[in-house]
């Protein structure tokens, strides 16, 4: 069934939630995306002045310094019976006092990210940098990657929304934050120089190659786990980017980016990756095969098809995926192109285009549609988010959260909505809930709803009830 | 008191406990009152780190440090030593309430963990084959059936059309029962929300005074959890775990010290909590595949193929180790790299599902596990 464009799928679907008004302003959906394809769009004052990776880095080794410090004073520790480890050597009041500032340091970075989601204009510009954060996905849970989450986001996502996918490969994959996630850091060719040498000491430490990070590039990151590539291409890539790693703290100044190449880790040869020979000297040759892969026609597909999903439906329609990943290779995987013909595509107007809000999606677009946007308000999001499921930066897996709503439509997870909606609906004062469901909601309110919100016991209420009514929980 | 120490009277006191049990009350009482419950490790639990097989002639070549990190205290038999870690799981082995499955892998090759779990997950012969979880069917296959996954999400395992719940530690706050009830009238007419909508309970199970007290991890919590639903009277007879942080690349000795220290607390934590349905418990952990025989150049393994399971419970033949030792010469690796499998995974379920719970086989080989027929169930899993 043909549809328009309306207002409410650009503000709904494609945006983060329409805000009081948004929905009767828009005049030109199309043209109101269209207008967002530019790098000023994700853009920030909020995010100005947050830390950089650099900063992050030098704060998590001036701790291990003074943990270090704090070892050689403390008396020696013994393995424990179980054969575990022995226990590190007691926080002393200055580590801890700096673990904490760092920790406040890190919610502060996450607090501003979320109102930047909260207060965007631009919000079609700012669900894509969200979504190729979650493409791209590292984890909080291994502690010193997740160090850099927001870091990563600000330096190798948002300045390449709009630009070539090979830029924002490269810039990711080189990242300090993916390089401690997926190991690389430490990954070594068994040839180099560095393995030599270590094989001539004798402490029994016999450093190496380690797959994590090759493997997760093809399988989630470019060419999808039905790319068409082996183990054996795997293992290539992994040779070719061994040397990619981070500055130790000696190495590290305040002005310097945490990425090293070390030529002496890096496996010396050329590297055949699906069936093409590289003949590149140390770390070009891992720029030139991330180059290849990210217009290999696979990776067009892969990644054509989870934009696709993340915008329109669970089952994207297939004509959509064909346009993208013609348009995709057409440009050599030019981001823009790519995202104009999904806004230009009959398919992503639908009747049909529906998605389940997941948990981020939900809060934010409920705490835009309430105009929730302290930082208190972030903050208590940031805790929402860990109960509902999706804990910010945790996806406790490089394939980042599910994105369909098998995912995030089970009972238990219903019911914290609505915990989550009273929690919401608490912290909105003077509000008029039939007002702000028309505005959140548009056309897509249905009249049962409305009524409900009608006949609340309270304002308070009548806005718990809205946001966690099932009308509010899709992108339509 | 230092914790290896505390740790060591806690698994006295359980042998003790288990030694005071009567005879009779080992086997089930009838088929119909048992319980089953499934652990998933995701990430790839290694193994040969695990269950060390330090009589294998090759295996000090292969682990080199990393077996030198975790050296066994006790053995099982001439090839197999138990992580240190596991005092828990070597003393209901010793009670023969243990049963330890090597080289089992779901019929799936590639190392894709998220293909690998689906796998594991969906019950048939490879990844994204059904929409539906092998658990979900056993669970719609038995009479009466209820299935509980301990989650925020239903996990792929239990989704599909049998009766299935998700259970998690609740938000303090209990739910305003008048927004409940406006909500249900909404969520009625929505029809892809209504099904969950109507299972929602509003009091979050009413499960306050449920909980119990478990400290530790998550995972331990969990299993406490579990124990309790399962040991109540109209508890659920099957339930589903899940844990995360089994992905080993590096470091991997100091985490799996970690890890299995959780997991061995998690299993005496169910083991106290089920206590009055234990005798007719089966509890069986897996993990998607195994880790490289070799470490790698970081101190821990990369993806693999063959891996270990456990079942235990009293209701469990243990002491003695299931499936075939493939053997880690070169000759005998897998693309002279991982464990070979020897055992199909849906064999050790099938095995489970057949005996201790008292489905058909013709319902196993074509409902549960779709075009199965040709994976033997496993045989005297659990006592007759």
């Amino acid at each position: 069934m043909p549809a328009n464009a309306t207002a409410e799928a650009a503000a709904n679907r494609f945006g983060l939630g329409a805000r009081p008004g948004d929905l009767a302003a828009m005049t030109d959906p199309k043209g109101w995306l269209r207008s967002q394809l530019d790098p000023r769009a994700v853009q920030s004052p909020l995010l100005e002045g947050q830390p950089t990776s650099a900063q992050y880095q030098q704060a998590y080794y001036d701790v291990l310094a003074m943990r270090r410090q704090a070892r050689m004073n403390a008396p020696p520790a013994l393995p424990d019976a179980a054969g575990g480890l022995p226990a590190k050597a007691a926080k002393t009041p200055e580590v801890a006092a700096r673990q904490k500032q760092q920790r406040q340091t890190l919610i502060a970075d996450l607090v501003a990210r979320q109102r930047t989601a909260v207060l965007a204009s631009n919000a079609f510009a700012e669900r894509l940098v969200r979504f190729w954060s979650n493409h791209f996905a590292i984890s909080l849970d291994k502690r010193r990657a997740g160090l850099f989450a927001p870091s990563m986001e600000r330096e190798a996502i948002r300045p390449h929304v709009f630009g070539r996918f090979g830029d924002m490969v490269l810039a990711v994959e080189t990242h300090p934050g993916m390089l401690a996630y997926l190991d690389n850091a430490r990954s070594i060719g068994t040839d180099s120089r560095a393995a030599q040498r270590a094989r001539m000491r004798t402490n029994g430490n016999r450093p190496g190659l380690n797959e994590n990070l090759a493997r997760e590039i093809m399988e989630l990151h470019t060419l999808g786990v039905a790319g068409g590539y082996t183990q054996q291409d795997v293992i290539e890539l992994a040779k070719a980017i061994t040397g990619w790693s981070l500055r130790t703290p000696r190495e590290m100044e305040m002005q310097s980016t945490p990425f090293v190449f070390r030529p002496g880790a890096h496996e010396p040869g050329v590297r055949t990756v699906l069936g093409r020979r590289y003949v590149e000297d140390g770390e070009s040759q891992g720029r030139a095969i991330l180059s290849t892969l990210a217009v290999h026609p696979a990776t067009a597909r892969h990644v054509s098809t989870q934009l696709a999903r993340h915008f329109v439906a669970d089952q994207p329609p297939p004509a959509l995926v064909d346009a993208m990943q013609r348009a995709w290779l057409a440009s050599d995987g030019d981001l823009a192109t790519v995202y104009r013909t999904l806004i230009d595509h009959p398919a992503s107007w639908d009747a049909s285009a529906v998605k389940f809000k997941t948990p981020d999606d939900f809060l934010l677009s409920a705490m835009r549609a309430c105009a929730l946007d302290a930082p208190a308000h972030a903050a208590l999001s940031l805790k929402l988010l860990a109960t509902l499921g999706q804990p910010v930066f945790e996806p406790r897996s490089p394939a980042g959260f599910g994105d369909v709503a098998a995912d995030w439509g089970g009972p238990d997870a219903l019911l914290k909505r609505v915990q989550s909606a009273e929690a919401l609906a608490e912290r909105v004062s003077l509000a008029d809930p039939n007002r702000a469901a028309a505005d959140a909601l548009g056309r897509t309110l249905d009249a049962e709803t409305a009524t409900a919100v009608r006949r609340a016991e309270s304002p308070r209420q009548g806005l718990a009830l809205m946001i966690a009514s099932p009308a509010f929980q899709w992108r339509r | 008191m230092d914790p290896g120490r505390r740790r060591f009277l806690t698994a006295s006191a359980l042998a003790a406990a288990m030694g005071a049990l009567p005879r009779f009350a080992v086997a089930a009482a009838s088929r119909a009152d048992t319980r089953l419950l499934i652990v998933f490790l995701r990430g790839g639990m290694d193994g040969l780190h695990v269950l060390q097989p330090v009589g294998d002639p090759a295996y000090a070549r292969l682990r080199g440090a990393l077996a030198d990190a975790a050296p066994p205290q006790a053995h099982l038999d001439g090839l197999f030593a138990w992580h240190p870690a596991l005092q828990t799981l070597s003393t209901l082995y010793a009670h023969k309430s243990l049963l330890p499955v090597v080289a089992v892998a779901p019929p799936y090759r590639d190392r894709s963990h998220f293909e690998a779990q689906d796998c594991v997950e969906n019950g048939t012969g490879g990844p994204g084959a059904t929409p539906s979880g092998w658990l979900n069917r056993c669970v719609g296959a038995m009479p009466g059936g209820e299935g509980l996954a301990l989650a925020a999400v239903m996990p792929m395992i239990l989704r599909g059309t049998g009766n299935v719940r998700t259970w998690s530690p609740p938000l303090p706050d209990a739910v305003d029962p008048i927004l409940m009830q406006r909500l249900q009238l909404l969520y009625a007419a929505d029809p892809l929300l209504a099904p969950a909508f109507a299972r929602v309970d509003p009091q979050g199970g009413a499960s306050m005074d449920m909980r119990g007290t478990a400290k530790g991890s998550r995972l331990v919590q969990m299993a406490d959890d579990a124990g309790r639903f399962m040991a109540a009277p109209q508890g659920p007879r099957i339930a589903f775990v899940e844990d995360t942080g089994w992905d080993t690349h590096g470091n991997e000795a100091a985490i799996l010290a970690g890890k299995l220290r959780e997991l061995d607390d998690a299993v005496q934590a169910f083991q106290q909590a089920a206590q009055p349905v234990w005798a007719n418990t089966a509890v069986v952990i897996v993990s998607e595949f195994g880790r490289t025989a070799a470490v790698n150049g970081t101190g821990g393994t990369d993806h693999g193929t063959g891996g270990l399971a456990f079942v235990t419970g009293g209701a469990v033949r243990g002491g003695r180790i299931g499936g075939d030792w493939p053997g880690l010469a070169p000759g005998d690796l897998n693309e002279n790299r991982d464990l070979r499998t020897t055992t199909d995974m849906r064999g050790l379920f099938k095995g489970l599902l057949r005996d201790h719970l008292d489905l058909q086989e013709g319902v196993l080989d074509r409902v549960v596990f779709p075009g199965s027929a040709a994976v033997r169930a496993m045989d005297g899993l659990v006592h007759a």
